[in-house]
């Protein structure tokens, strides 16, 4: 049976991984404390493959974001 | 409405804010989000509001241009969006195509900020909120 981890362990166990977490506790400020990892993958869409679980789900990223801004909008 | 001080770790890139969709069956989904005050307009990934149920297709037509990390093509409404404690009925949001890389399933953009007064005290790493 999984156990459940803290968020310090989750990024120790799981580096640079996308998880998909239930049971999970949040503290005050929405930061996750403690959950069930269901799904980790370096690939975001092992984590999004159906079915979905029929509950709360937490999502989160353990490495760093590389995010600059660029973006744009597709018109259509 | 009393001011909410919601904790970010300013070590990191961005900042970080913890949010929470909730769907209309009380499904709760908890998520990550960087804010960017360069967005117009709140985004979420395709990816993520189509597995939870938020959407019901994604449009794979939709490439990422080239040198860019997303696409806004279309725009859905959440039912309820929680940030910073306060809960936001009926937000509309565009839906996008997030590069994998960016680690993250949505953007909170000026929208949020039109919303409430806003301050971010990095020496404090809490962001204040109160509505106008």
């Amino acid at each position: 049976m999984a156990k459940k981890l803290t968020w310090s362990e989750m990024k120790k166990q799981y580096p640079d991984e996308w998880l998909l977490i239930i049971d999970f506790e949040l503290d005050e400020s929405g930061h996750l404390k403690s959950g069930l990892v269901e799904r980790h993958s370096k690939k975001k869409s092992d984590i999004y493959k159906s079915p979905a679980p029929n509950k709360s789900v937490a999502f989160r990223y353990t490495g760093e974001s590389n995010f600059s801004g660029l973006r744009s909008h597709a018109c259509h | 409405m009393p001011a909410t001080e919601t904790s970010f770790d300013v070590k990191r890139n961005h900042i970080h804010l913890e949010i929470i969709l909730k769907q209309k069956d009380g499904r709760e989904y908890s998520v990550d989000a960087i804010l960017d005050t360069g967005a117009l307009v709140t985004e979420f990934s395709d990816q993520f509001l189509m597995f939870t149920g938020f959407i019901d297709s994604v449009d794979d037509t939709v490439d990422i241009k080239k040198g860019l990390q997303s696409q806004k093509y279309k725009k859905t409404v959440i039912p309820e969006l929680n940030i910073c404690g306060y809960a936001i009925n009926n937000f509309e949001v565009y839906i996008s195509q997030f590069e994998e890389s960016w680690g993250i399933d949505a953007l909170i953009g000026l929208d949020f900020f039109r919303m409430f007064h806003v301050e971010i005290d990095c020496s404090r790493g809490l962001i204040v909120a109160r509505p106008f």
